[in-house]
């Protein structure tokens, strides 16, 4: 598996596919809100926010899981969106852009509370990590959530091993159920070019997952 | 992975394959294990994206907005690196731009500089003179037990 990829060139991916036209998310009503946003008015912004906190809320709790956390990282993120605004170049929607800035600061969430957890350990002695173990009985119930919990990280660990755009792909893709058509008219670019991005993602999460089967102690779920 | 199954991948994956393109990758995945191993842990892989859509819907607080414009106020007051020498990020490219010419200028003229010295004796010239009988004649003899005596005293 993987093998014969690295031998092969990727074919052009599409005679079947029709290119459509860009959407020119400048001159749509949304685009005059962006504008507007970016000549500094205050309440265009806060339409923008009102408009997409929702979903931005959505994403977090779908990738983190700690509803306490989820505010602070929805803050991160819409404090990102005001102070680069100017640099949106409406290539791409609005929600597009939100969202990658969404999954990148859930991903930098996640590494920094792994970095936190591991000094925390590294301060316990092991009875005392045994004891944080098994400090409460597992239910079936609890071994279901146990299970997708495992399956979450199983994935988020995948997803850290590609890079940021075609994680924002393949969440897009799977997680939000965007077709290919979709993606391409969300993102700006070529559905072919979406096909072939999309087709190394999911090599490196193959490679990934062969590499993270193979290390005791993180088969998923 | 071949590209009878790459052309189609995202297709099949989502299950929106035309019948008879259905068929032709299925009977390509019977014959090829490579390909089939690939596919089945880009489906197993897929399968466990669904583990990351939220359970239920998450609602901001009454004061988000209040919140969220408070902490752009704060990140708007810290000082960044540029902000601490006062320079602006277009001035400071400009900085950058003018220091890496001068140090180009500054290096051409060393360069030149160090080719504008007068060349030494060639290889020949050298050579020459030290199959010459001056080179191992007594005086020149006498001249470097001299020289090593100082350097013993």
């Amino acid at each position: 598996m993987g093998t014969l990829a690295g031998t092969l060139t990727l074919p052009t991916f599409g005679s079947q596919v029709a290119s459509k036209t860009r959407v020119d998310y400048q001159n749509t009503p949304e685009g005059a809100l962006v504008r507007r946003a970016q000549a500094g008015e205050e309440a265009a912004f806060r339409e923008i926010v009102e408009r997409y906190q929702s979903k931005v809320f959505s994403i977090i709790h779908g990738i983190v899981r700690q509803r306490n956390d989820v505010e602070d990282i929805a803050q991160q993120v819409f404090a990102k969106v005001y102070l680069s605004l100017k640099s949106f170049d409406f290539r791409s929607s609005l929600i597009t852009w939100i969202y990658k800035i969404t999954v990148n600061e859930c991903f930098d969430y996640l590494r920094k509370r792994k970095v936190r957890k591991l000094v925390y350990e590294s301060d316990l002695s092991e009875d005392e990590v045994r004891r944080v173990e098994n400090s409460e009985p597992a239910t079936d119930r609890q071994i279901a959530a146990d299970s997708s919990l495992a399956q979450r990280d199983y994935v988020l660990k995948l997803l850290t091993r590609v890079s940021e755009e075609e994680r924002m792909l393949l969440m897009l893709k799977e997680v939000e159920g965007f077709s290919v058509e979709e993606l391409a008219e969300r993102t700006g670019m070529n559905e072919n070019t979406i096909k072939v991005k999309l087709f190394r993602a999911r090599q490196k999460l193959v490679k990934a997952a062969q590499r993270l089967d193979r290390t005791p102690g993180l088969v998923p779920g | 992975m071949h590209a009878v199954v790459m052309e189609s991948l995202e297709e099949y994956l989502a299950g929106t394959l035309k019948p008879a393109a259905q068929r032709e990758i299925e009977t390509h995945l019977n014959a090829c294990d490579a390909c089939r191993d690939e596919i089945r842990t880009m489906q197993d892989v897929s399968q466990l994206f669904l583990s990351l859509r939220p359970e239920e819907p998450a609602t901001p607080s009454p004061g988000f907005y209040l919140k969220l414009m408070e902490q752009v106020g704060q990140r708007q007051a810290a000082p960044s690196v540029g902000n601490i020498f006062g320079l602006g990020f277009a001035f400071g490219r400009k900085l950058i731009f003018a220091s890496l010419l001068t140090l180009a200028v500054l290096g051409s003229y060393l360069v030149l500089r160090e080719s504008g010295y007068a060349p030494g004796p060639s290889p020949e010239a050298v050579m020459a003179q030290q199959e010459s009988p001056a080179f191992d004649s007594a005086p020149a003899q006498d001249n470097m037990l001299v020289t090593l005596t100082a350097y013993e005293h």
